[in-house]
């Protein structure tokens, strides 16, 4: 029913979401704690700063990337150099880009989470003796995992789908950057490439109904598990 | 209570008409929208300032591949006159009757070239099975998608006829127009890329560093006509300007071939 070349764009789009996932949630817990629970000078600028994704149009992220980590950027040469590390036309670039392009996702969510949690929990844990990094792990961490889940589901759909950044910063090369979305383009470019463009959108369609319908579940786990 | 919320509806729904309906409106009645391959970008917004200076008639344009502004058209899309990068994709549309009939013309030609960028420039000797892969290190060769890119496919008759395309093959770096390949190699990203001659010229950050010989491709000979439904004077006028002798020493001057 599928070509190779699909399988082969499906496979790269679960691997480059998941790739951006795991590279950016660490960070992305860590700075949605700070926006929650610090207040310190310069953060609602840096607030804005991280939302500068969503606002911004894809394509201006992209060419940012490949200013700053291209081949000849300040960043680009210095990996290259140092790790001989290239993200430019490779699939580490493409999780890059869509990493710093799904980082706001997670981070809204995770802050919401922890803004919600009630913070007598965490004082009646100070009280009984538990130092700040006990603190977090057992009382703050546990207690964000309904957002870390919908953030991660929401960044790793969004990273399925994303297309400008990718396009821009790693250009589109089978089996390295060549994306479902990046498939689909092609296909449409192509002469009688009609019928590829409609399986490739019916494979996106059903993955993000299957991505939907997954985090409505686990909601509704993690909701019964935390309890009301 | 109601009466209000009723107010308020009616008013965004006539707000929403408002913005729609003026986006739906033609800014200008009588613009022509020329849809032109990616390579003529310079020439083609030099001739239409030109004709709009002289006629006072505006002239639209839009750049992408070929291929791209064809599937457009073919979906659609409000194009007057089309200048494609090669005939395949003219064909494309005269078999979907999208070409008004007898004003297809073929008045430019172009050359194939190797560039790489101007600071890392060497000359390089194509001759039958040439070490390109040699050459690329472990960069990749970035020209149009051979897909649907004129200049991607023009690149791949050439390199199978030295006989390198296999081993190049995977390491392309692909891109949506003759432009877009042009800036991989400008930017530094690609040590080499395979451009029309014009691209070539345009640009000062890159260097020639091997001419393909007119045997190794098909001739490339670009495609002007007028889309069916637009098939009214000015059009007509625009497109004959184009190919005029005027027109054609534009195309010249940024490094055409006329016959």
């Amino acid at each position: 029913m599928f070509t190779p070349d699909e399988w082969q764009a499906l496979g790269l789009s679960l691997e480059v979401a998941a790739r951006s996932v795991l590279v950016s949630l660490p960070f992305a817990i860590a700075v949605a704690w700070l926006l929650a629970r610090r207040r310190f000078l310069g953060r609602t600028l840096l607030d804005a700063a991280f939302h500068l994704p969503l606002v911004l149009p894809p394509v201006v992220v992209g060419y940012f990337l490949l200013v700053i980590f291209g081949s000849r950027g300040p960043v680009g040469a210095w990996l290259n150099e140092q790790f001989g590390l290239r993200l430019v036309f490779t699939t580490a670039g493409a999780a890059l880009a869509t990493a710093v392009m799904s980082f706001p996702l997670v981070v809204r969510a995770i802050r919401l989470s922890i803004e919600n949690i009630d913070p007598g929990l965490e004082a009646a844990a100070r009280t009984l003796g538990a130092r700040g990094w006990d603190r977090f792990f057992s009382i703050t961490l546990p207690l964000t995992l309904p957002g870390i889940l919908a953030g991660v589901i929401v960044a790793f759909s969004a990273s399925l789908g994303e297309f400008g950044a990718v396009i821009t910063f790693v250009s589109n090369i089978p089996g390295e950057t060549r994306t479902l979305p990046l498939a689909l383009y092609t296909a449409i470019q192509t002469p009688d490439g009609d019928a590829a463009a409609l399986r490739i959108a019916a494979l996106s369609v059903s993955l993000g109904l299957a991505g939907l319908l997954l985090s409505e579940w686990l909601a509704r786990i993690v909701r019964r598990r935390l309890g009301p | 209570m109601r009466s209000v919320y009723a107010r308020i509806a009616t008013g965004l729904a006539l707000l929403t008409l408002a913005v729609v309906g003026r986006s739906a409106e033609t800014p200008t009645p009588q613009a022509i929208t020329v849809f032109a391959a990616a390579s003529l970008a310079d020439a083609v917004t030099e001739l239409a300032a030109r004709y709009e200076r002289d006629t006072e008639s505006p002239v639209r344009l839009s750049f992408a591949s070929s291929s791209t502004l064809a599937r457009q058209i073919e979906n659609g899309a409000g194009a007057d006159v089309f200048l494609s990068a090669d005939e395949e994709w003219m064909a494309y549309l005269d078999e979907r009757r999208l070409v008004a009939a007898g004003t297809w013309v073929r008045p430019i030609g172009n050359r194939l070239v190797m560039v790489a960028p101007t600071d890392r420039a060497r000359a390089v000797e194509l001759s039958k099975g040439f070490n390109l892969l040699a050459i690329l290190g472990d960069g990749r060769l970035s020209t149009g998608d051979p897909a649907h890119v004129p200049a991607g496919r023009y690149a791949q008759q050439a390199l199978r006829y030295f006989g390198v395309w296999e081993t190049v093959e995977r390491r392309l770096a692909r891109a949506e127009n003759v432009r877009a390949a042009l800036a991989l190699v400008e930017r530094g990203e690609a040590p080499l890329g395979i451009v029309y001659a014009t691209d070539a010229r345009a640009s000062k950050s890159v260097r020639v560093v091997a001419e393909f010989p007119a045997a190794s491709h098909e001739p490339i000979r670009y495609s002007f006509a007028t889309m069916s439904g637009s098939d009214r004077a000015s059009v007509r006028e625009l497109l004959a300007y184009f190919t005029s002798a005027d027109g054609l020493t534009v195309f010249r001057a940024f490094g055409f071939e006329t016959p």
